[in-house]
This record gives C-alpha cells, structure tokens and sequence, in this order.
C-alpha cells in the first residue's frame, strides 16, 4: 500500500513540477532556517555543560545597595570563598577568580599583549573540568608567580604544549613559571582565558576585606547537597563577616544600613545558567540571553509556519485537480482512512526532499549564520549523530503540519459529487485560505517593521550627540609600558601637527575602567546625604580633549593650586544633591576604603553637562571627576587630513619611550558603536529573517496567483470578449491578493508597534516609531505582492479569449 | 439480489427541494442484465449511486443479498462496495497519474489481496480485455476505447457479483461502444448482474430487461426476448 502511495505522489510531484518546486523550495527554505536556528539553540543550551561537575557548581553573587545605587555583581569579597567552604560541610570546593585586565608577556623581544588573563586559586582543576596536558593539577596554581596556559598559548610562547618548567617575563619585570598546560578552554564557556595565573601572587587574595568585591567565587556543591537550604543561610553569613567590618570601617551598624534602605546579600547562580540568564556586573566575559533563545525559536517556528501554509494553500486550491481521484479511488473501495494516508505520505515526500535540499541550504549559509551570530557551529553528524533523529522528527512534524489539513479536506469530498464535477469552484471563496495568507502576511510585515525599527534605533545612537565629541579621537589602549614617561609622551605628541590635545586616564565615556564610591555632602559622612557615583580621576586636558561641555563653573585649571582638590560633577550628580547653587560647596570622599579616617574634602568648581558613558539603554547616572594620576589610555583629538601618516608618527613616538611594547590605537568613534554590536547583530537578523519569511511568503503568493489566474480563465475569455483591458484583468485579479495584504498590515501594525514599544524600552534614549514606518512596511509588502503577482496575471490578461474559451 | 421498497431520495438546496426519487421498488435476480433509461434528471444516476453504495436513500427499504443497508454508514457502505460492487463510468474515470496496469490494481490493493496475487490477476483480466500490451502506458496515452476497456477490466477485476455501468458508451464512437457491450454482455454470460444506465436504444437491446424512468418513479419494463 506505500509503496503505491509513494509511486503516485512521486508522479504527482513530477507531474505539476512549478507547484512542487514551490512547495519544496519553501519548505527547505524554511526548515534551513529552522535547522540554523536549532543548532544555535542547542549550541547555546550546551554552555558549561561539559565541565564534570556543572550540575554542581554555582557562582556566588552579590547584591548590594548603597547610597541610592544598587550592584547586582558577579564578584564577592574575597574571604567569601574559604570562608564559605569552613563554615559549610556541604561545600565540597570553591575556587576564585581575580580579573587582571591585559599583561605583557615576553615573547623573543617583543611584548606581547595578552587580555585573556585571569588569577585563579590553586583549586581551579578541583571544581572546574580543564584538562591537563602537561603539568600536576594538584600543584599547578599553588605557588605565586605560576601560570597555567592553554595548549594554543603554550605553542605560541614555546612551540610546544610540554611547556613545564619554562618561564616567562610579564610586564618586563617579573619571571613566572609556567606549572601547567590545559587543552583549549572550548568555546562554549562563559569564560574564556588562556592564561591562569595563580591567585597566591596576589596580597589581595589573603586581605580578608568583606567591603570590596573583586572575585569571582565559584563552590561545588557535595552530591545531594540542596543549594536553596545553603542560599538560605547567606544572610546570617552577611551578619557574622560583613557586620563587624562594617562598623570599623564606616561606624555604622548593619541595622543602621538597612533603615537607610542599604543591603548587602549574596545569591548562588547555576553554572549551566550563567551563560543565558546572567548579566551582572563584573561578569567574566559577555554573556549571552534566553531573550535571544526565544526570539530566535519564535522566528524559526514562524517562517516554517510560513512555509507549511505555503503547501496547505496550493494544495487545497488546486484540490479540485484531486477531486476525481478521490472520488474514484472511493468508489473502488478506499475508505477515507486510506486517502488521509496517502496525502500524508504525499506532503512527507516532499518535507523529505525539502530537507534534503535544506541540508545543502545549511552547508551553504552555516558561514553566514555563524558570522551574523557570532558563532563558531558546525554540522557533523559523526560528532552530532543524535541529531538525525531530530531532523526526522522535523521532517514529521513538517509534513504533519503541512499536509494534515489538505488530507482531512481532500479525503472528505463525497465521491459522487465530485465524479459528477460538482466541485469546480474549489477556488474562490476559501476564507480559510485567505486568512492563511494574511497570516503570512501579518508575520512578514511584523519582521519588516521589526527591521525598520531597529536600523531607526541604530541610526539614533550614531547621530545621538552623546555630550562629548567621539569623531577625531584616537585612543591608545595601554599606557602602562610608558611607565612614568607618560607624561613625556603627551607632552611629545601634542608637539605634532595634526595633535591638537591629549589626555592620559584610565577612565573613557566608552569601554573602560569604572569605579563606583559614595561621595557625602555632609562633612560627617551622613549617608542620607551621600550620592554613590562614578568618581574618576583625571588630568586637566580631559574636558577640552574629550570635547565636554561646561554648564556651570569652569575646568581644573593649572593657575588654581587648589585644583588638587577640586571637584567637577556632572548635572545628575547636581540634580542628586540638591544644592542651588552647587559650585563652591563641599563634598567629602573616602580615597582609600582600607583607611576610612582619611576624609578627603573637595570643592566643586564646574558641571560638566551629562555625557554617556555607559551604553544608551541607561540614563546618565551621577559622575564626579577629579584631578589625579591615573593611567590606563592616552587619548589624543587629531585633525588631519592624512591619518594614518598622523597614526605612524604617534607610533613612532610611543615606540620610542617603550620598545617591544604592543602598540594598540582605535578611534573612539569605533569604539561607540562597538558598544551596541548587539544591536547591530539584531538589525542583521531581523533583515535576513524578514527576507527569508517575504520570499517564502510570496512564493506561496505566486504559487495561488497562477492557480487563479489558471480556474479563471474562461472568465478571462468572457470579459475580455465582452471588451476587458488587460489593465482591468490585471487589476481584477491583483485586488483579491492586494485586499489581503491590506488586511494583513491592519493586523501586523499593532502588534508590531507593541513588540517594538517594548524593544525600545530597553533604551533609555530611543528612537520614536513614527507612522512612515507602518505605512513603508506596508507600501513594501504590498508592492512586494503585487509584483509577485503581476507576473501571473499579466499573463493571464494576454491571453487570447479565443483559446481561453477552447480549453473549457 | 437487489430488493428495493419505496425508496425515496429528496435534494434541497436553500429554495428548491428536487424529489429525485421518488417510492421507487425494483427487484434485480442475480444473473439478470438489466437497463435503466428514461430523461435526463428523471432520476436514474441517483438510483445507480444507491444501488452502487455510494449514496444512502432518504427513505425505504434497500435488501442487497437480502441484508438491509440502506442505513449503512461509509465505512460498512464501502467494505460492502469494494468486495462486491464494481463500476463503469461515462467518462471512463482512469487515474492519470496510474499505468493501466496499476488502475486495474487497486480495487486489489485495497481489498488487500497480495502482490503477487495481485500480479496474476490483473494480468488475467487485462489479457481478457485484450489490452495486455497497453500494461505500462499511462491512460492519456491510449484511446477512448482502450479506456474503457481498462475501467471494465477494473471493474471486473475483483470478481464483483454486481456491475454498475454509467452511460459505459457515452463517449465512444459506435464501433468501440458495440465493444464495450460485447464485453458487458460476455461477463454477464459468466454470471455477473449488470445493472447499466444508458440513452441508447441500441445499447439497452444487449440488456434482458428495460427499466424506464421519469420523475423519480419506474413507469414502464420491457423484457427483452
């Protein structure tokens, strides 16, 4: 009995060959999507999952509020690790990271700077599943200045991954020794290092300092142990570590923090869960999110609905080519059981053979893929082999969709009525059929508006004048090999014509260093009256180099001495205060939490107007600068019209005061948009999705367009006899089409000004959704589908009626 | 073999309610040759359709093999249809995309007679109809005659005690339909009932008995000597 259906509906497929290509054209399309986006789901599903213990391990986080800011961070004390493991039998291991930032390693005479550096305890290899190719586990980490590299590393600096025993010069002054080589951290890790320093080679690590949060603190959980009874047990942790260090150092109770609405409290993150649901500060690398999972999942399910109604509709109207040979294989004894049968059969052909081509469709658009995704997927079933019975399920669950309904509705057709050719008018009047097609309309214009939205938005934050000016800024991103001729060098660079002014900080409105600390209004550190804010120091260029504008006061100036303790504050941090008339107040600081007697009293002397310094989804929060030595960037506003000759200069100078130093400039420009990447990823996958779902949308389009054109022929010959143009045929026929994409836009508007209101609110400065977006989405779609249809009707209105009529 | 009772079959469409039947009774002995005339719409397609399982009456009675199904559902009416029913249409009713050879097949295929089976007695009945070296072409490839030769051999193919045959020559030119008849008429011999519709004078003199029709009611049977 297949085998007889397998034979027809090859027969059938080959027979009406431009149907059949439709179909399978569309529901490869689509089940390449489909598989695209699976293998990025499950690539994202599968982080940290390879680590032995991962159903064990959790991260500890804290939560912190304090002088009207809150930190939900990725990082904890640093006696929260030992301290943890001492007071709790069910922890079985921490380990902690420390964030070194970039170090210099020596290679031959150059040095090499390298970021993906972490300091790390000696029990890494205990929680964390790191294979060692060279090397004790055990010992690896435990002496100071050790360093464990990745194979890829170690081959780098010595050629070879048996690199034990060597040693290594960082930032030109100390030797470490290499103890351990691990196997390539794999990519699907929420961090990703190539170099472990011991954490031993740190002070830091043994301060016992509950005040400063600075490692990353990861425990294993012993088998069985329950993590919601040990979470439970943080607070009172909070109380007997934190509460005394709290009194010293700020002469304050806990109690006292927490009537003023200050808390701290610590929380256990799943390992398995960071990548997708994590996005604290002091993460140890930029995760991703379960919003992207879902968007993603949504869409790929969509356009494959996109093409599955695609088959419904050409297959139900073109059910009347059908209808006799249901009707016939009634009457010789098939019961409606057996047709369902054989229809199914007929739509799982083609989702087979859709899926085929879909394999090569993936092959060819995987590089692609992984470039809009930032990804790195592979499609090997030898490493993969579970997912072949995925696919088959797909192509079940496919053909299901796809070919359930025209099943039920052809196997239904009574057979006398259709043997007796009752059933001509299979076309018209298939409400069903329409509304399919203003689903897949609604769904294209959604994904277009989409699109519009999210280039507008993109567009706004490279026009948004931020409040300083990023155009003609090169940074040079380490200072630190300059030591301390960085000044020196400044001083040599403004010389150059093209220079008109630098500024040497650590501290930049884009991806930089931060330092969040509270900044009291009353000289006896009344917390009530304290604003937690970003305080930066910087030198006396900073302003004019970085183009900020003054509202109040002026900048630090060399003519006033006492500029050492002078204060600039942005407006929110103004606005925060209160004051009427802000300049000339005081303000008291803390320098150095470790000496919390040392009250530094600063005087402000400007308002620096609000610039952004974190991305655009935030307003600008409180920000105070001052005048101090700190490195980090030289920054330098260039005006030349010969840049990169400029460029080879400034190295040259660089090169001079530090040789063998790594030289790394970007411009500031490129490091703003850098910061909304996302974005821009977003715009790209919005693009290609919503051409994906319109092309298979208008397929389908093209697909009914002729089968219409084709039922109405004689109806054609008769106008046309009766005096018709092919303007009004042409017309006649697109109006059926251009009524349901209207109808669709009417749909799609609403719905996608909501999804896109709700994008935007990501943002605290946004674009509009002005209403040329809806109205350019739909002229889109709607021209869109009347070319598609054109080609049909036009064809159509041609036609000579005498034939037209013949053929009846 | 067939015992009809006051059959009655209404139409209605939302303004016109069309009696296509209307108290019919016909009797039909196995072995007989039967043939329905009369006028368009006087009802006989829509007698055929009852008496062939493929529509159920309104009202009456309908004895076949002296079981009642005029009540049947699709299911028991089309298990009845396709072990004992076999038709012959007007418009021959091949599936195009099926060799000749595979047309005649599936009355077995869904009766589920085995493939080799199968095999042997399509091969039978399609030598029978003379159209064995016709086995792999596809219906558009032959001619009106071969058609309906391989709808009889389909009909027939099953060994059904009964045949329904609809107009069987109404699209063949004479030669072809006196064939056609000679083939009903020869399996008829064998002892298979035939009931056949038709217009034709000349092909109702084949049959051993006329049933005339008009307004859903038989008005007039002729035995034929």
């Amino acid at each position: 009995m297949l085998k007889s259906y397998l034979k027809i509906a090859l027969r059938k497929l080959w027979k009406s060959k431009g149907f059949s290509a439709i179909n399978i054209i569309g529901l490869a399309i689509g089940l390449a999507t489909c598989l695209l986006i699976m293998l990025f789901v499950l690539d994202e599903l599968d982080y940290d999952r390879y680590h032995k213990k991962a159903d064990r391990i959790y991260r500890v986080d804290t939560d912190i509020k304090f002088a009207g800011n809150r930190f939900i961070s990725a990082v904890t004390p640093d006696p929260m690790g030992p301290t943890l493991k001492k007071d709790f039998p069910q922890i079985e291991q921490f380990v902690r990271f420390r964030s070194a930032g970039g170090l210099l390693l020596k290679k031959d005479n150059e040095n090499v700077q390298e970021n993906r550096v972490i300091y790390a305890d000696s029990t890494l290899f205990d929680v964390f599943t790191f294979p060692m190719l060279d090397g004790d586990a055990k010992t690896a980490l435990q002496e100071p200045n050790s360093l464990v590299l990745t194979a890829t590393t170690a081959r780098k600096y010595f050629n070879t991954t048996q690199a034990v025993g060597k040693s290594i010069l960082i930032d030109n002054q100390h030797t470490y020794k290499v103890t351990g080589v691990i196997k390539d951290i794999p990519p699907q890790s929420h961090f990703n290092f190539d170099i472990f320093v011991s954490l031993a080679t740190l002070e830091e690590s043994r301060r016992n300092n509950w005040l400063s949060n600075n490692f990353n603190t990861y425990v294993v959980l012993k088998e069985g142990a329950n993590p919601k009874q040990l979470e439970a047990q943080f607070d009172a942790l909070v109380v007997k570590y934190i509460g005394p260090q709290v009194r010293q150092f700020l002469s304050a109770s806990l109690d006292d923090l927490k009537k003023s609405g200050s808390h701290v409290k610590h929380s256990l993150m799943p390992l398995t869960s960071i990548h997708l649901h994590s996005d604290k500060v002091a993460e140890l690398g930029a995760n991703s999110s379960i919003q992207y999972v879902y968007i993603f999942s949504a869409i790929a399910f969509f356009i494959l609905l996109i093409a599955c109604v695609n088959f419904m509709n050409l297959s139900t109207a073109r059910s009347a080519n059908r209808a006799r040979e249901v009707g016939v294989r009634k009457v010789l004894g098939s019961l409606k059981t057996n047709l369902v049968k054989q229809f199914l059969t007929e739509s799982m052909l083609i989702s087979c053979i859709a899926l085929v081509l879909a394999l090569l469709l993936t092959f060819a658009m995987l590089p692609y893929f992984n470039d809009l995704a930032a990804k790195n997927i592979t499609l090997d079933f030898r490493a993969t082999p579970w997912l072949i019975p995925i696919l088959l399920l797909l192509v079940l669950i496919t053909g299901m969709l796809a070919g359930s309904y025209p099943a039920f509705y052809l196997s239904s057709f009574k057979p006398i009525q259709v043997i007796k050719g009752k059933l001509a008018g299979g076309f018209k009047r298939s409400w069903l059929r329409s509304s399919l097609v203003v689903f897949q309309f609604v769904i294209s214009i959604v994904l277009i508006i989409a699109t519009i939205v999210i280039y507008k938005q993109l567009h706004f934050i490279q026009s948004h004048k931020p409040g300083f000016n990023r155009d003609q800024v090169a940074i040079i991103h380490n200072s630190s090999p300059l030591g301390n001729k960085a000044r020196v060098f400044r001083e040599e660079v403004v010389k150059l014509a093209g220079v008109e002014n630098a500024t040497i900080t650590g501290y930049l409105p884009t991806d930089s260093w931060r330092n969040d600390n509270p900044v009291f209004a009353d000289p006896t550190l009344d917390r009530k009256r304290a604003v937690s804010m970003q305080t930066w120091d910087v030198d006396h260029q900073y302003i004019p180099t970085l183009g900020m504008e003054m509202v109040a006061g002026r900048n630090f100036s060399k003519q006033f001495p006492t500029d050492s303790s002078a204060i600039i504050i942005n407006e929110s941090a103004a606005k925060m205060y209160g004051f009427d008339d802000p300049i000339g107040k005081n303000l008291y600081f803390i320098r150095d939490i470790n000496h919390p007697e040392n009250v530094s009293t600063l005087h402000i002397v400007g308002i620096v107007k609000d610039f952004n310094f974190s991305s655009l989804r935030q307003h600008v929060s409180p920000l105070a600068l001052m005048l101090g030595d700190n490195q980090g960037n030289v920054a330098l506003r260039i005006k030349s019209k010969d840049i990169p000759h400029l460029v080879s200069q400034i190295e040259k100078k660089y090169k001079a005061i530090a040789p063998g130093a790594p030289f790394d400039l970007t411009f500031m420009d490129e490091d703003f948009n850098n910061q909304y990447r996302t974005e821009q990823r977003m715009g790209a996958i919005a693009i290609s999705f919503s051409v994906l779902a319109i092309l298979i949308a208008c397929l389908g389009l093209f697909g009914l367009a002729a089968y219409a054109a084709e039922q109405r022929t004689k109806e054609i010959g008769i106008r046309k006899v009766l005096g018709a143009t092919v303007s009004n045929i042409t017309a006649m026929l697109s109006k059926d089409f251009l009524k349901l994409v209207i109808i669709a836009a009417l749909i799609a508007f609403p719905l996608a000004w909501w999804v896109m209101y709700s994008w935007l609110q990501d943002f605290a400065y946004r674009t509009h959704i002005s209403w040329w977006v809806f109205i350019l989405a739909g002229l889109l779609a709607g021209g869109i589908a009347i070319i598609t249809v054109s080609f049909q009707t036009i064809k159509a209105a041609f036609m000579n009626p005498v034939k037209s009529l013949r053929t009846e | 073999m067939i015992k009809i009772r006051d059959l009655e079959k209404i139409y209605r469409t939302e303004e016109v309610e069309t009696v296509a039947l209307n108290k019919i009774s016909i009797d039909v002995k196995e072995g007989e040759f039967v043939a329905i005339m009369g006028p368009s719409g006087c009802g006989k397609s829509t007698l055929l359709n009852i008496l062939g399982l493929l529509d159920d009456p309104d009202n009456g009675s309908f004895l076949f093999n002296n079981i009642e199904v005029a009540h049947f559902n699709e299911r028991k009416r089309a298990e009845l249809r396709k072990h004992n029913i076999g038709f012959v249409f007007q418009s021959f009713n091949l599936i195009d995309e099926l060799t000749v050879f595979e047309n005649v097949e599936l009355p077995l295929i869904y009766t589920g007679v085995k493939s080799g089976e199968r095999k042997k007695r399509v091969e039978e009945v399609l030598d029978k109809m003379q159209i064995m070296h016709r086995r792999n072409h596809y219906p558009q490839q032959l001619s009106g005659g071969q058609q309906q030769r391989v709808a009889v051999a389909r009909a027939v193919v099953n060994n059904p005690k009964l045949i329904l045959a609809d107009e069987p020559t109404g699209n063949l030119d004479s030669s072809n339909g006196n064939e056609v008849m000679t083939l009903l008429t020869d399996l008829n011999e064998q002892g298979t009932t035939i009931i056949m519709v038709t217009h034709s004078e000349h092909d109702a003199r084949y049959s051993h008995r006329i049933i005339r029709m008009l307004d859903g009611q038989t008005v007039l049977e002729n035995i034929m000597v």
